[in-house]
């Protein structure tokens, strides 16, 4: 293969590659409405904070994060959602692993990590937020509810 | 979640992609002309000993996360979070798959088997340098979901 012509392919993979990384860092993070009513059960799902059983939504909004052990953005997810946790009373911060919990990975079609599933204060889904949340988005989701 | 899991700083493994990067589309390039392609395949087979290693023992025992401790993180500042070792590691695990393929699909005469590996390495080690994208949050669950790997 001549020179010129492995040059160009080279030129073609790398803008593929480039356009493909833009287009992913500009889509992931974002907020989509969900509408079809899905009511979380939070004792079911056997969702605990801290070690301990969680049964109560928070007052205005509760963002669950869906997690793995391999998913290196959960963390700064979730220390994001901490911080927002931390500084108003009435949202509440749930993170559940899915390492060895397919079978709600199953239930909630969740193919990537972090998954946030956006809950109102009697826990049904309003918005899903796939790939590491976006201070942005994480407001505007907290001002979509009023208190 | 009782069990202590080493936390490492995260612009190591980004350091490892970025070698990874330059190497990969050297072999891409090699492995594109009949001439150069035994060429391809050895330096291809040196990636595939890095990722066993990387996989087996970790991103700090790898020769590309000790020069980063040694010769690249003095020059920085303090990382603003530690994270976990596992998802890079997770990301070592893959480049050895799809080293493997290459090789595999090489062996089984399919044209030009060594440059798709190379090819994909490239996109996969650009996106993780340069674009913070992680392996283990994009493609881990699908592939549990599917039944590839197990937990």
């Amino acid at each position: 293969m001549s020179f010129e012509t492995r040059l160009i392919i080279i030129a073609a993979l790398v803008l593929v590659v480039v356009a493909g990384g833009l287009y992913w860092r500009r889509t992931t993070g974002r907020a989509r409405a969900v509408a079809d009513g899905t009511q979380i059960d939070l004792g079911r799902l056997g969702a605990t904070k801290d070690g301990k059983p969680v049964t109560q939504f928070g007052k205005r909004v509760t963002f669950l994060q869906f997690s793995t052990e391999v998913c290196s953005q959960c963390r700064q997810t979730a220390r994001l959602l901490g911080e927002f946790e931390a500084q108003n009373s009435d949202v509440l911060h749930i993170e559940f692993d899915l390492t060895h919990r397919l079978d709600v990975a199953k239930k909630f079609n969740i193919l990537q990590t972090p998954t946030t599933l956006v809950l109102d204060s009697r826990g049904r889904v309003t918005s899903r937020i796939g790939g590491a949340a976006k201070t942005q988005t994480i407001q505007d989701e907290i001002g979509n509810f009023q208190i | 979640m009782s069990k202590q899991i080493e936390q490492i700083d995260p612009r190591g493994p980004r350091f490892g992609a970025s070698i990874i990067n330059v190497f990969s589309i050297i072999i891409f390039f090699l492995a594109l002309d009949a001439s150069t392609v035994a060429l391809a395949q050895s330096l291809l087979a040196i990636v595939w000993v890095s990722f066993l290693w990387g996989s087996l023992l970790g991103n700090t025992k790898h020769p590309f996360g000790i020069i980063y401790k040694k010769l690249v993180r003095p020059r920085l500042s303090a990382p603003k979070e530690l994270e976990d070792s596992r998802p890079p590691r997770f990301a070592q695990f893959v480049g050895l798959v799809v080293t493997s393929i290459g090789f595999l699909l090489s062996a089984l005469a399919v044209p030009f088997g060594i440059a798709i590996a190379a090819g994909a390495l490239f996109a996969a080690s650009t996106l993780q340098a340069y674009f913070g994208f992680c392996l283990g949050c994009q493609i881990y669950l699908g592939l549990r979901r599917v039944g590839v790997i197990r937990g």
